[in-house]
């Protein structure tokens, strides 16, 4: 089987110095990895730790997170001319965000809970299936899932797959034979984590997140042993310096000081059920070996129970991967009270700001401010909003604070406070994350145009249920369309163009070096498009809502391909009305803000794949 | 924090909504007695003879005033955070639809509360207890049921 996979790309894979193992048997210092292939890549000189281009080995397609493809053969010129090529139902309802990955011959898709992981092999006429895994995960997650049973997908070394379970499992499969490697529970499901997130392989370590910011969690990023899946650290992402790994002489938070800020910043211990769940993406810059990744809300949503910052929930925090040490960290909602997670993807870019070089960090938070950081030491840089916001007038430059509207400041004493935009949704989902081109200098991104009443209350925390406490009903923003999918220069901080959209959109982006963009809509259209003007090249109703994230690869066959999920869900808040079909028991009326969705679409996962 | 502090909180969640009733308290259900059993409706009873506890029945049916306190519970006990304001549907399927995944007897909704069910709802019957667990049966009772309309139409 082996066989028919010709090594082309090779990658050193290195491994960090661990005081811990001392004394652990190991199989060499380093682990050379030979990255499936195929000689038609063997031209690409792939940098060390660089995927090879043509496949599409990481959740983001690399660890700056960009969503860029240097695949060139689809271009603005003949991309009219794209169809479906293949379609395979993945046989499961949920939400299927994520991406497929393809390494060597085989693509790699990972469906939501039961999680079932397929192996096609792309190199047979109908791309068959190799192998498919079905883990035992269980039933019990759904009802623990604050936002349908989504995975966002898998990642790729050393001939391994590894993902996580609903259930809070990890494990990793032989990416050959589809076996079983190792099998770990990660997060702990009776205290109301679950695992949708992606995780990222850095040289030896997975890193991953637990979600669970409605049910009050104590959010961590741990590092698993990528050769059997021990726990290697644990950071949490709230209480003192030394759960959060924050050692003197390396933490150092742009504008805050002091010890214990992850403690300080909250009434009455209530940092020990944070929130602060990491369900998003995490990118890795090699030069500076800091991971970087986003926290979500903190918990529970009525604020007026945890006084104070709520640091480090609605952050982005930057680790070593070696030992998980917190090197900085730069909030960017402050005492969230309206569940703006800060979960999307940070997307690492170097721009040229005020006349030089910058290493930078470009984020799109749910709270409706586009971010640019220095990624070296979490200074803001801008900040400016794209899509309208009501919560806060602008970002202070100086203190990196938000300057905020008292009348849309949340809490159980406030009673119900209307007409803040953006909605709990985001201004972007964090699970549709954005691209960026180096050839456009551009950011592609989906955005939501949805505002929303906030009522809350006193809410108990009881473990395993949800520690909420709101009703939060959402309603259009202004300018008639629910959504859209913008250009945007993260230099100027302005948005180049956009294409409303009737619907909130919720896929993630995908851009390549023939300058054509994709995306796909709720009501189940993917759209290519041109990446310098937004106009659209061509569309296909693909059954279902797409919230996955397209990606594009170089088929054995030579030709490039574009492949996405279809498959609607990903929100209970989505998923009323009559969009579900599974279950005569369970009727609901239409959501106020979407009561036409029900008629455009229904749920149901498919994997979709476009050439010319 | 230790499970047995977590517990008293909640029992005391529990009893304060349960305090807020005008009533007195209702005299012990025959379910306090001896573990509710559920009776599916197309189960065959040997010789025709139902074991004993097999149809337990809400003591509360009807009594609007434990209704209101079932409410209270419904939020106290964060049932509205997985079933939607007012159960009308989230995670867990709406519960005020008159249709039922697991039957809609008094047992049924009892024992769905009390033991949980297997995709996601977590059992109750530790935390609340018998009376407790009518008193959320009663409150779902009390949901005013729409007219069961199985066609939805896009048409004008
Ligand atoms: C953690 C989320 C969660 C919480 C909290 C929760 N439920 Fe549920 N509930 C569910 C899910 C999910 C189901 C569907 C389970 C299944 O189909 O196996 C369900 C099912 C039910 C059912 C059966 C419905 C039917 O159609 O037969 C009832 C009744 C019910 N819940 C009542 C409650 C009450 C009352 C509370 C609070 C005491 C509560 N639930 C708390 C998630 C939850």
């Amino acid at each position: 089987m082996s066989a028919s996979i010709i090594a082309a790309g090779r990658e050193e894979r290195g491994v960090y110095e661990n005081p811990s193992n001392k004394g652990r048997s190991r199989p060499g210092a380093v682990v050379r990895l030979f990255l499936a292939g195929w000689a038609l890549l063997a031209g690409f000189g792939a940098r060390a730790a660089e995927p090879p281009r043509g496949e599409w080995t990481m959740p983001a397609g690399d660890y700056a997170t960009t969503r860029y493809s240097p695949l060139a053969d689809i271009t603005t010129a003949n991309a009219a001319r794209l169809h479906p090529v293949w379609t395979f139902s993945s046989g499961v309802l949920g939400g299927h965000e994520g991406q497929p990955l393809v390494i060597g011959q085989t693509m790699y898709v990972v469906t939501p809970w039961p999680n079932v992981l397929y192996a096609f092999d792309l190199s047979r006429e109908g791309y068959p299936l190799r192998w498919k895994y079905r883990p035992n995960v269980s039933p019990n997650a759904i009802g623990i899932s604050c936002c349908d049973v989504v995975n966002r997908g898998a990642a790729y070394a050393a001939g391994k797959i590894v993902y996580n379970l609903l259930d809070g499992h990890t494990v990793a499969v032989d990416a050959t034979s589809g076996r079983e490697v190792w099998n770990v529970q990660s997060a702990d499901l009776g205290n109301g984590e679950t695992m949708t997130m992606a995780p990222v392989i850095i040289k030896d370590r997975v890193i991953i997140g637990a979600s669970g910011g409605e049910f009050g969690i104590y959010g961590w990023l741990k590092a698993l042993d990528l050769s059997d899946g021990h726990v290697l650290w644990t950071a949490r992402n709230s209480g003192p310096d030394t759960e959060v790994l924050a050692k003197p002489g390396v933490f150092r938070a742009p504008y805050d000081e002091g010890t214990d800020l992850g403690a300080r910043s909250w009434a009455n211990d209530s940092w020990k059920t944070a929130g602060a769940p990491v369900w998003g993406w995490i990118s890795y810059d090699p030069e500076l070996d800091l991971l970087y990744y986003g926290t979500g809300n903190a918990a529970p949503y009525n604020a007026e129970q945890r006084l104070g910052d709520n640091k480090w929930t609605a952050s982005v925090l930057a680790r070593r991967p070696g030992d998980g040490s917190l090197v900085w960290a730069y909030q960017f909602t402050p005492h969230d009270n309206w569940d703006y997670d800060s979960t999307g993807a940070m997307v690492l870019v170097d721009l040229p700001i005020a006349g030089k070089t910058t290493h930078a960090l470009v984020h799109f938070d749910k709270n409706g401010f586009a971010y640019t950081l220095d990624r070296t030491n979490g200074k803001l840089l801008s900040a400016t909003s794209f899509v309208p916001v009501t919560w806060a007038s602008s970002i202070d430059l100086t203190s990196g604070r938000p300057v905020l509207v008292d009348a849309k400041q949340t809490g159980a004493t406030r009673g119900n406070v209307t007409g803040i935009c953006p909605s709990l949704e985001g201004g972007v989902s964090p699970s549709s994350p954005p691209a960026y081109s180096p050839r456009t200098h551009l950011f592609y991104s989906s955005t939501n145009n949805l505002c929303m009443d906030f009522e809350s209350r006193r809410s108990t925390r009881l473990k395993g249920t949800p520690y909420m406490g709101v009703n939060s009903p959402y309603h259009p923003g202004p300018g008639g369309y629910r959504g859209s999918f913008m250009a945007w220069d993260a230099v100027s901080g302005r948005k180049v163009w956009e294409n409303k959209e009737d619907f909130p959109t919720w896929s993630g982006a995908l851009v390549t070096a023939g300058d054509v963009a994709f995306y796909g809509t709720l009501d189940g259209y993917f759209k290519s498009i041109d990446a310098r003007s937004g106009k659209v090249l061509s569309k296909f109703k693909v059954g279902s809502g797409v919230i996955g994230n397209p990606i594009t690869f170089r088929a054995p066959d030579g030709r490039q391909y574009v492949a996405v999920y279809a498959g609607y869900g990903g929100d209970w808040a989505l998923l009323t009305g009559d969009i579900r079909s599974e279950d005569p028991a369970d009727v609901r009326a239409p959501v106020d803000y979407m009561k036409d969705i029900g008629r455009h679409t229904s749920q149901g996962g498919l994997i979709w794949i476009f050439g010319l | 924090m230790s499970g047995s502090w977590l517990r008293r909180a909640i029992m005391l969640v529990g009893l304060a909504a349960l305090a807020a009733c005008q009533r007195p308290p209702p005299a012990p259900a025959p379910a306090d007695a001896a573990p509710p059993a559920v009776r599916y409706v197309d189960h065959v009873a040997a010789g025709e003879v139902l074991p004993p506890g097999a149809t337990p029945q809400n003591p509360h049916r009807g009594d609007a005033a434990v209704a209101r306190n079932g409410a209270l519970l419904f939020n106290s006990m964060n049932c509205d955070g997985c079933h939607g304001t007012d159960a009308s549907g989230w995670v867990g399927p709406a519960l005020g639809d008159g249709r039922w995944r697991y039957g809609g007897s008094d047992a049924e909704i009892f024992a769905s509360i009390y033991y949980g069910r297997p995709k996601g709802m977590p059992a109750f019957g530790g935390t609340l207890g018998p009376e407790g667990i009518w008193t959320l049966v009663t409150y779902l009772q009390s949901l005013p049921v729409p007219k069961d309309e199985a066609t939805e139409s896009w048409e004008p």
